[in-house]
């Protein structure tokens, strides 16, 4: 392609917003290997200081975060292959089974996604302490399958709506059932629409804090609740909240680099089908 | 045997009469697995979505104290009468409309130009729409204990950004006239990205014939995105405004961690204040707020679909003339 000197400035300006755009993340990123004494002087310093993994030991031994991400990983885990399960069968019916329009019932779903979450916590609550299962896993993960259903559904169907239909025609000639169909022939072939639907919906209980705010407060506390804990009216612990940050957002960042291209595209689906 | 071979010597439409019959039994059959497969979905989401919010109607009608579960009772639209005379429920009402307005307009601008500075054909361009994603995927929690951090009004590096430019130290979260407008940055710095890469393969689904065209006409660089791309993706930008509204209404974790609605009530937004309102033990109440701010944002959800749908429609008959 053809470069003039405007459309190389405009390069460099691309490049030059995405940087800037990324500042707190590496002050951050930064600030979870320096010693306390150069994060808390006036002056802030980028790279001078002898970097000490200090922050992540005491994340570990302190905050309890081995057990956060346990946790984390159990309750957001599980919930997001159930979520999958479910899902996949109903985007199935919305996408191809002519279903009193599937156009209204993928709306109905989607608009459950916006339902805000001070409007349920507090029935949750309730609910949770009637049957006894404050601060366990299982109410996390009955939430987080009832927050991430209505995206799954709603994203595998505009991936589905995708495919070719003649594949899944033959194989009902060969005699397959639907549930065969869905499982062995449109799992596969809609791997990469799967694989975008479980992260966005692992990323979003990954993240979430109001229920689990409500609904744990000590054998079964997530990464953002036991994050918190290193701010608050006894610790102000600047480098032990980076070092936490951190290890929560990097698994995120090694799937964005695996799945870059299906996220995006993941992104525009889920907004525009 | 004869019957057969009148059978056979059926008239035309009577044949396809029978196709007819067959096809719509089919279809019957159809309908039947659709809700077949549909229904764990629905049980699950009547179970633990429709019901949890039906729970907090009723309780929105009940005064229903944390503390002393014993006085609970049925008491009308009372919860409501005594939010209407709530000067901060106003307040937070007022506030949370100001938020998101200011904030997804902000959103929608930078995020489109940005959309157009990664639509550019470049080398390496594939690792910037990647990087920028990043903000999208940090938590609400750790996001907000870290801008807490860079907004500190001594060791924070937003101040000694300031500081180094020749300006006034700021007082960023810490003051009533600047901690709304430092929130918002924040949620346009989270926020940004998503709209840009939403809009962005709105912009790269647009067909090469078109943009062939515009090329033959010399329509470049600002023409070209205002005049050509931007009415295009009309119905791509009105989704991402929906769901950047929908969200920016419910946002809590960000508020809650960095200011809990303070100083004073400078960021007391509607979810911030009905938390607040359940730390006060007042469980009816809270459940009232929710149910308000629950209809809020449906009346905008259906208003947006209308439009999209009557647009839709309207580009459709234009398509078949």
């Amino acid at each position: 392609m053809r470069q003039s000197g405007l459309g190389r400035v405009i390069n460099g300006l691309t490049v030059l917003a995405v940087v800037l755009w990324l500042v707190p993340v590496v002050w951050v990123a930064l600030t979870s290997i320096k010693p306390a004494n150069v994060i808390n002087s006036p002056t802030p310093t980028f790279f001078s200081f002898t970097p000490t993994w200090a922050h992540y030991l005491e994340v570990f031994e302190r905050f309890q975060f081995d057990r956060a991400i346990a946790n984390s990983l159990i309750a957001v885990g599980v919930s997001t292959f159930i979520v999958i399960v479910l899902a996949l069968p109903a985007a199935y019916a919305c996408a191809r089974m002519g279903l009193l329009s599937g156009d209204g019932w993928a709306l109905f779903i989607l608009s459950l996604r916006f339902m805000p979450g001070v409007v349920v916590v507090l029935p949750y609550f309730l609910m949770a302490n009637y049957f006894d299962l404050i601060d366990s896993q299982l109410v996390l993960i009955i939430v987080y399958v009832a927050f991430g259903l209505p995206f799954a559904v709603w994203l595998l169907r505009g991936f589905l709506l995708d495919l070719p239909r003649e594949v899944e025609e033959a194989a009902r000639l060969d005699g397959l059932g639907w549930l065969q169909i869905i499982f062995r022939i449109i799992l596969p072939m809609s791997r990469s629409g799967v694989a975008v639907t479980a992260i966005f919906t692992f990323v979003f209980s990954w993240n979430e804090y109001l229920f689990a705010l409500f609904l744990t407060y000590d054998k079964a506390t997530t990464i953002p609740i036991a994050l918190q804990k290193t701010i608050d009216l006894y610790n102000v612990l600047w480098g032990s909240l980076s070092a936490g940050a951190v290890i929560q957002l990097l698994p995120m960042i090694v799937v964005v680099f695996l799945l870059q291209h299906h996220i995006a595209r993941g992104l525009a689906l889920g907004a525009v089908k | 045997m004869t019957a057969r071979s009148d059978e056979t010597r059926l008239s035309p439409s009577a044949g396809s009469a029978l196709v007819s019959v067959a096809m719509r039994s089919i279809r019957a059959q159809r309908r039947r697995l659709a809700y077949f497969l549909m229904m764990p979905s629905l049980v699950v989401l009547i179970g633990l979505s429709i019901f949890p919010a039906v729970v907090s109607g009723i309780l929105s009608f009940r005064v229903h104290p944390l503390y002393n579960p014993n006085v609970a009772r049925f008491i009308g639209w009372r919860n409501f009468e005594d939010l209407f005379d709530d000067a901060r429920f106003w307040e937070s009402i007022r506030l949370t409309i100001l938020w998101a307005v200011v904030v997804v307009a902000v959103q929608m601008v930078l995020g489109f130009l940005l959309a157009v500075l990664l639509d550019r054909k470049m080398r390496g361009i594939g690792l910037l729409r990647s990087l920028i994603i990043i903000p999208v995927f940090i938590s609400p929690i750790a996001m907000g204990l870290t801008w807490r951090f860079i907004f500190e009004p001594v060791t924070g590096l937003a101040n000694w950004f300031v500081s180094q430019l020749g300006f006034e130290k700021y007082s960023w979260l810490s003051h009533i006239d600047t901690s709304m407008s430092t929130l918002m940055i924040v949620d346009c710095w989270q926020w940004t990205p998503f709209v840009a890469l939403i809009l962005l393969a709105g912009i790269q689904s647009i067909s090469p014939e078109v943009t062939e065209a515009a090329r033959l006409d010399r329509v470049r660089g600002v023409t070209y995105y205002l005049r050509i791309i931007l009415p295009l993706i009309r119905p791509v930008i009105m989704v991402v405004i929906l769901l950047r509204l929908v969200d920016s209404i419910r946002i809590f974790d960000l508020v809650f961690i960095t200011t809990k609605g303070g100083p004073g009530s400078s960021t007391l937004l509607a979810s911030v204040y009905d938390y607040i309102i359940f730390e006060q033990g007042h469980l009816g109440l809270m459940a009232a707020y929710g149910f308000l701010i629950l209809i809020l944002i449906n009346i905008i959800v259906v208003l947006f679909l209308n439009t999209l749908y009557r647009t839709e429609k309207a580009a459709r008959l234009e398509e078949l003339k």
